[in-house]
């Protein structure tokens, strides 16, 4: 989409970037979209910023004094704030690999010239239509214990004696989810990955035919090395969804059981709207700002430096 | 890029922060016309968390008498739900346009309380309510106010205990003694008759133990386990040998006796029905509203019975209470008491303990011919009303961030056999210790 755009047609990308006159006028009409942005944004944010320092709580008797560092301090030494990211990094990372293997395999089918291509390419996209409270209680059916689909389609073929518990299983429960992230988060993903491979030109791949080179030497010579821009944009920002993600785990299994599936955000949610620490809840905000940020500028800054 | 907890907490804020002066603004304006309150018509919201059928019924027949009644004070039924009553409150109450009166239960009340959410009832009753209930149920919501005072924040009007229910055909062939009030099983002759049951293929007993910690909590008084002690206002997890006697022994059914059946162990109270029904345990460790679904679901041909609750060296039970309460951001505090005082009459309490098939607290609700009938247990359910104490974890402040983040995977793990009890009893207090310290500060 406008990412292959960029790279297809540097001229036209670029013709936005005019030089700038005049800047009381371009302020002017600049304000109408700043303010929401301003209101609804970018307050929001410096007040959550400014939270993470205090010591609020919820409660009408509640009274708010500046604390400096010490919800940091809590948070370094907090075990179950820990554990809750260590949670989130394996579920980002797992379902970012594994969104993008199944994504790329899915993109090189539907780019290919089969039979009722249309039609496939839409279903590929049915999951993007759902919200994440439907897909969740949509794979909590599927996950339910008695009578789940799942569970009776595994003991019919043989390959399970007694229903199981999935969402419930402290082993199986994180899998489980995982599978759910990966099946949401593949249009975005396959789309994205398919609008790229549309825009590898075919003279490349002709010429490849023409000196020989097999099936494999073509994808990994030609389609990877043109894919690479769109790869490196796409899952970074689904390490940034998946991290972030709240409303399908929530649904799926509220963090549970004892806290396997606990992502940092169902923490800092649990911290704030269960227990009522608005303070300490701003500052496990805070810190997820700054690990994605780092992650994100290690990501992006080794792009840029390899393209200039 | 933003979390959204960071948005979501200064969003609460700021909505606090305008409903706060919103209704600061209301109530100079109500002080002003405070002598027309009585003729113009008001309107109360009524947050409901009534799930069973009947039970929505019969709130919804109260409410609709309470308008027929009183045309000036117009009563709107909200429905809620259990799995989120607490944060769609905190939330509410945040942004300071909360129900005027919220059913809730017991243990959500402290936490409420201290912040200042709800209103003190105190005074606010009529004697016919307060004198109706006892005073051990009184004692269910009666919290501190954040502030060193108390008060009580809560009218409790429905309450559970755990019975056994049976299988009357297995409890038959086994020739085992029926217990009755007066004489109920003792945990060792519990575990004695769960052995005598069991048989291959099938179980004496099924702890369905998929959320431990109230239940555990609750027998734990069998033998004077409090797991808390409390030094003013700062509590501290205790696990002694008083503690230790109901979890030994369910481990004990679980892995030495093997007369409790392990795959249960992951279930909700309900699940393991349809094998109680199959005759896969004899023996179902249940709250009294479970009886509903025995009694409705129940295979034709089918007979159970309801056992008291076992005794240790009491057949003390830690007791919740369901309740009502008004929030102190209420603009017609008065008229929602007197709305709680009317719904939950003697009468009314009957009603409601059917429906949800629970335990009144009122005394005369309680002699109700319906409530002492020995259909479908009501007797034995009623009569065990008397072993309800007021369980101690409902004053300890931070409770629910121990039950949910310590008590409840350590119990989950004990009890599938991963961890020893030493390692179980650690954990509770050591982990436990550090969750409760924020809340003593």
């Amino acid at each position: 989409m406008t990412l292959t755009a960029e790279r297809t047609r540097p001229p036209d990308a670029r013709r936005r970037g005019r030089p700038t006159s005049g800047g009381r006028e371009t302020l002017l009409l600049m304000l109408p979209a700043l303010v929401p942005v301003l209101v609804f944004s970018v307050g929001p944010l410096l007040y959550g910023m400014y939270l993470a320092f205090t010591d609020a709580r919820s409660g009408r008797n509640a009274e708010t004094s500046f604390v400096g560092l010490a919800n940091f301090g809590d948070l370094l030494t907090d075990g179950d704030f820990w554990a809750s990211f260590r949670i989130g990094l394996i579920w980002a990372v797992s379902v970012t690999v594994l969104q993008f293997t199944a994504s790329l395999g899915l993109a090189l089918l539907l780019n290919e010239n089969l039979r009722f291509r249309g039609f496939a390419r839409v279903l590929a996209l049915v999951p993007w239509a759902m919200p994440p409270v439907v897909i969740g209680l949509m794979w909590r059916l599927v996950y339910h214990p008695n009578a789940g689909i799942l569970n009776s389609v595994l003991q019919d073929l043989g390959l399970l004696g007694h229903n199981v518990d999935w969402l419930n299983d402290f082993s199986l429960a994180l899998p489980a989810v995982i599978v759910v992230g990966v099946w949401t988060g593949m249009p975005q993903t396959t789309v994205v990955l398919l609008a790229g491979l549309q825009g590898i030109p075919g003279e490349l791949y002709e010429a490849g035919q023409m000196d020989g080179a097999s099936a494999w030497r073509r994808f990994w010579n030609i389609t990877l090395p043109q894919l690479r821009p769109v790869i490196v944009t796409i899952t970074s920002l689904d390490f940034v969804w998946n991290i972030n993600q709240f409303g399908l785990v929530y649904v799926l299994t509220q963090g549970g059981p004892g806290g396997q599936t606990r992502l940092p955000l169902l923490f800092a949610y649990e911290e704030a709207f269960r227990y009522g620490f608005f303070g300490y809840a701003a500052t496990l905000g805070l810190a997820m700002v700054i690990v994605v940020l780092a992650v994100l500028g290690l990501y992006i800054g080794r792009q840029m430096r390899e393209a200039s | 890029m933003r979390t959204r907890t960071a948005l979501a907490v200064a969003a609460a804020a700021v909505v606090a922060l305008t409903a706060g002066c919103a209704s600061g603004g209301d109530t100079g304006g109500s002080g002003g016309t405070g002598g027309g309150t009585a003729a113009e018509p008001v309107s109360l919201k009524f947050l409901s968390l009534a799930w069973q059928k009947e039970s929505i019924a019969a709130n919804k027949e109260i409410v609709g008498e309470w308008n027929k009644a009183n045309p000036n004070i117009k009563v709107e039924y909200v429905q809620g739900s259990w799995d989120n009553v607490n944060d769609q409150l905190v939330t509410s109450f945040e942004a300071g346009d909360p129900p005027d009166v919220i059913h809730d239960d017991s243990p959500a009340l402290a936490g409420f309380a201290s912040r200042g959410y709800l209103m003190d009832l105190t005074g606010k009753l009529p004697a016919e309510l307060t004198s109706d209930i006892p005073k051990d149920a009184w004692d269910t919501v009666t919290f501190g106010d954040g502030k060193g005072g108390q008060g009580v924040y809560g009218v409790p009007f429905l309450r559970e205990s755990q019975v056994i229910i049976a299988n009357k055909k297995l409890l038959d062939a086994a020739k085992v003694r029926v217990p009755t009030p007066d004489a109920p099983w003792t945990w060792d002759e519990f575990a004695d008759i769960s052995k005598k049951l069991t048989k291959d293929g099938s179980y004496g007993v099924a702890w369905p133990l998929k959320s431990p910690v109230n239940r555990v909590l609750n027998l734990g008084l069998n033998f004077g386990g409090t797991f808390f002690q409390t030094d003013g206002t700062k509590s501290t997890v205790k696990v002694g040998p008083e503690e230790r006697e109901v979890l030994q022994r369910i481990h004990d059914q679980l892995y030495k006796d093997k007369s409790a059946d392990p795959s249960a162990l992951g279930m909700g109270a309900a699940d393991p029905l349809p094998g109680f029904y199959a005759g896969k345990y004899a023996l179902l460790p249940a709250g009294v509203y479970l009886r509903q679904q025995v009694a409705e679901q129940a295979p034709d041909g089918f007979e159970w019975v309801t056992l008291p609750p076992l005794k240790g060296t009491s057949s003390n039970q830690g007791a919740l209470s369901q309740t009502l309460s008004v929030s102190a951001d209420s603009k017609h505090p008065d008229e929602a008491a007197k709305f709680i005082a009317y719904f939950l009459n003697s009468a009314n309490q009957a009603k409601l303990a059917k429906g949800d098939w629970l335990l009144p607290t009122s005394v005369k609700a309680a002699s109700d011919p319906s409530m002492t009938t020995k259909d479908n247990g009501w007797d034995v359910a009623t009569a065990s009303a008397q072993n309800l104490v007021v369980a101690p974890y409902l004053k300890v402040n931070g409770f629910d961030e121990w039950k949910s983040k310590v008590a409840t995977p350590a119990l989950q793990q004990y009890f599938a056999n991963k961890t020893t009890l030493d390692q179980l009893a650690t954990t509770l207090v050591d982990e436990g210790n550090k969750v409760l310290e924020r809340y003593g500060k």
